[in-house]
């Protein structure tokens, strides 16, 4: 059972979504938000396995909610015609479905969701213990100006502190996110990634090569070139990590 | 004119008649066997000189009176008398100079009468005088059509990018699709709103189709359709839109340009209504304020500043207005009383209706 929260400000269009998924047994709307406000309230609260998402919304879009959360569900766009949006669909590669809404073109987007379900179970979230801390198979939406990603924590090799952001370095992209590093921290599984020093946090599967350096300090290569120094407080604590 | 064609002008004077003069001053030892003696190059400057300011006086004429931008056959008559008259001009300046300046022997001089002597110095004179007309003339005439051709072109292009513009402009495909969606759903919940619902839809894309070809529609046209266009927003914004209309009747029949209170009621919604979480007032007022007919919509919302994306809705209308009833429409959009935004339209009252 896929547990569902559809998001859009008008209630005609949720009828009419909720109508056209009673075709799909598998899913369940668990709830209906008119806002983007109400929407991130009832995700913290009932953490749903997908939501479907209008992208116009009064106050702030869809995207703009996303950005807000600490973890990002599997998300299906609705949206009617909208030249911006569309764009960022295109840029991105998400999914989204056009209203109204073809039943044909909605089964094939909840089919490639079972299918990446399959293929990489997430994470059962009534198992895990701790439901504040994101696991490596989280995604997180990250939004930088026009561009948008859904980014699983597993591809983020590094965290940059710079102000009162954060860069977040995976593949070829670094965006801002406006977070903290001690923020990032509490919520990341420490057993993935570590504080190498006052401004980075490194995620440990990703390190390419580990170098001594001055004061029985480390320096740490990550796959994607950047150096990282640990500091020497943290190189102990690195090294008990790493022997086990 | 500017100045880099007025620079072309003055070279091409000076260098041809300096050219004319120097060949004609070296080839006289070989044509007409004389040598070159100071009274020659003397006779040639005074021609040259003559010419120059002669047919500079021509020019002026024919810029001031505007021959060049009439059709050929009512400028040729023109052009011959002005030809005739240069030429005996320019007769009448060389006799006058070369006589003052002693050029001419005086045995010479006596030898022929003043009339035929002005004749032949005429004839002289215009046979340099035709060719240099005809040059202009014709120089004139290329650049012209070559311009004219390059207007049309423009003209052309202008007027398709404002034919795009302002079908994209008169309905917003996000309200067709929106619109479509909460039918669909009202099919079922409400099957008799749904059915008027379509037709509120038709009558919308059919005037919007239509208003390409009018300049201007009544008034009650226009509100009908909006009218129509609120019933369909009211669907889907449902309790977050309120509508109120304040209409003197007498305006019905007043003149406005097509969908122009459409966008203008788009703008409301797009960019009021439909940011306010708890949705707010479109209100319509038609009334008449001393000479004009006055339309205001007010929405509630803020208005941002001058973004791009919502610039074409604002600027086609003024644009529109300005077209159809030069400086005498008026248009303007302000924020009042912190949280509603009004747009205020003023056309002059034809009072024949």
């Amino acid at each position: 059972m896929i547990r569902a929260i559809i998001i859009d400000d008008e209630r005609l269009a949720r009828n009419e979504l909720k109508k056209l998924l009673l075709d799909f047994p598998e899913i369940e709307v668990i709830a209906e938000a008119a806002n983007a406000s109400e929407g991130v309230e009832k995700i913290d609260t009932l953490s749903p396995d997908l939501i479907f998402l209008d992208i116009q919304m009064p106050g702030k879009t869809g995207f703009d909610m996303l950005s807000e959360l600490e973890r990002a569900p599997n998300v299906i766009f609705t949206t009617a015609y909208d030249e911006y949006a569309l764009k960022a669909f295109e840029v991105n590669a998400l999914d989204y479905l056009l209203k109204p809404v073809e039943p044909k073109r909605l089964a094939d987007a909840l089919q490639k969701l079972q299918l990446e379900e399959d293929k990489e179970p997430i994470s059962d979230h009534s198992i895990s213990v701790n439901r504040s801390i994101l696991n490596e198979h989280d995604q997180v939406f990250v939004k930088d100006g026009e561009r948008c990603w859904f980014v699983k924590l597993s591809d983020i090799r590094l965290f940059e502190s710079v102000g009162n952001y954060a860069k977040v370095y995976f593949g070829p992209n670094k965006p801002l996110i406006l977070k903290s590093l001690n923020a990032l921290e509490e919520r990341l599984d420490e057993k993935v990634f570590f504080r190498a020093n006052r401004k980075h946090i490194v995620n440990l599967r990703l390190i390419e090569k580990i170098e001594p350096y001055f004061n029985g300090g480390l320096l740490l290569e990550m796959k994607g070139g950047e150096k990282i120094e640990v500091s020497r407080r943290q190189t102990v604590k690195f090294k008990e990590m790493m022997s086990l | 004119m500017p100045k880099n064609v007025s620079k072309y002008y003055w070279w091409c004077q000076i260098g041809g008649w300096g050219f004319l003069a120097l060949v004609l001053v070296l080839s006289s030892p070989t044509i007409n066997n004389q040598p070159i003696t100071d009274k020659l190059i003397g006779l040639m400057a005074v021609s040259v000189l003559s010419g120059i300011f002669i047919t500079h006086i021509f020019r002026e004429v024919i810029r001031r009176s505007g021959w060049l931008l009439l059709p050929v056959e009512k400028a040729l008559p023109k052009f011959l008398i002005g030809i005739l008259f240069t030429c005996i001009g320019a007769a009448l300046v060389r006799i006058l100079v070369v006589d003052a300046l002693n050029l001419v022997s005086l045995a010479a001089r006596n030898k022929v009468n003043f009339m035929p002597r002005l004749l032949t110095t005429s004839l002289d004179s215009g046979l340099l005088i035709v060719p240099w007309t005809l040059i202009y003339y014709f120089y004139h005439y290329i650049e012209n059509s070559r311009k004219q051709q390059l207007d049309t072109l423009k003209l052309e292009a202008l007027v398709k990018e404002l034919e795009l513009k302002t079908i994209k402009a008169h309905i917003n495909p996000h309200f067709i699709f929106n619109a479509l969606n909460s039918i669909r759903a009202l099919v079922d919940e409400n099957p008799a709103r749904a059915r008027t619902a379509i037709t509120e839809l038709s009558n919308i894309l059919r005037s919007s189709m239509q208003a390409e070809k009018l300049e201007t529609v009544t008034f009650e046209k226009e509100l009908n359709i909006v009218k129509d266009y609120l019933a369909l927003e009211h669907i889907r914004f449902e309790d977050r839109l309120q509508i109120e209309y304040d209409i003197d009747e007498d305006t019905l029949d007043q003149p406005i340009p097509p969908m122009m209170l459409q966008t203008l009621v788009e703008n409301a919604i797009k960019h009021g209504i439909s940011k306010q979480v708890d949705g707010g007032l479109v209100k319509i007022v038609s009334d008449f304020k001393d000479d004009y007919h006055e339309l205001m919509i007010t929405n509630t919302g803020y208005l941002n500043g001058s973004r791009n994306g919502d610039g074409f809705g604002l600027a086609s209308t003024k644009n529109r207005l300005q077209i159809l009833f030069g400086q005498r429409a008026h248009f303007d959009i302000r924020e009042v009383n912190g949280n509603t935004v009004q747009a205020r339209v003023l056309i002059p009252a034809d009072l024949s209706k």
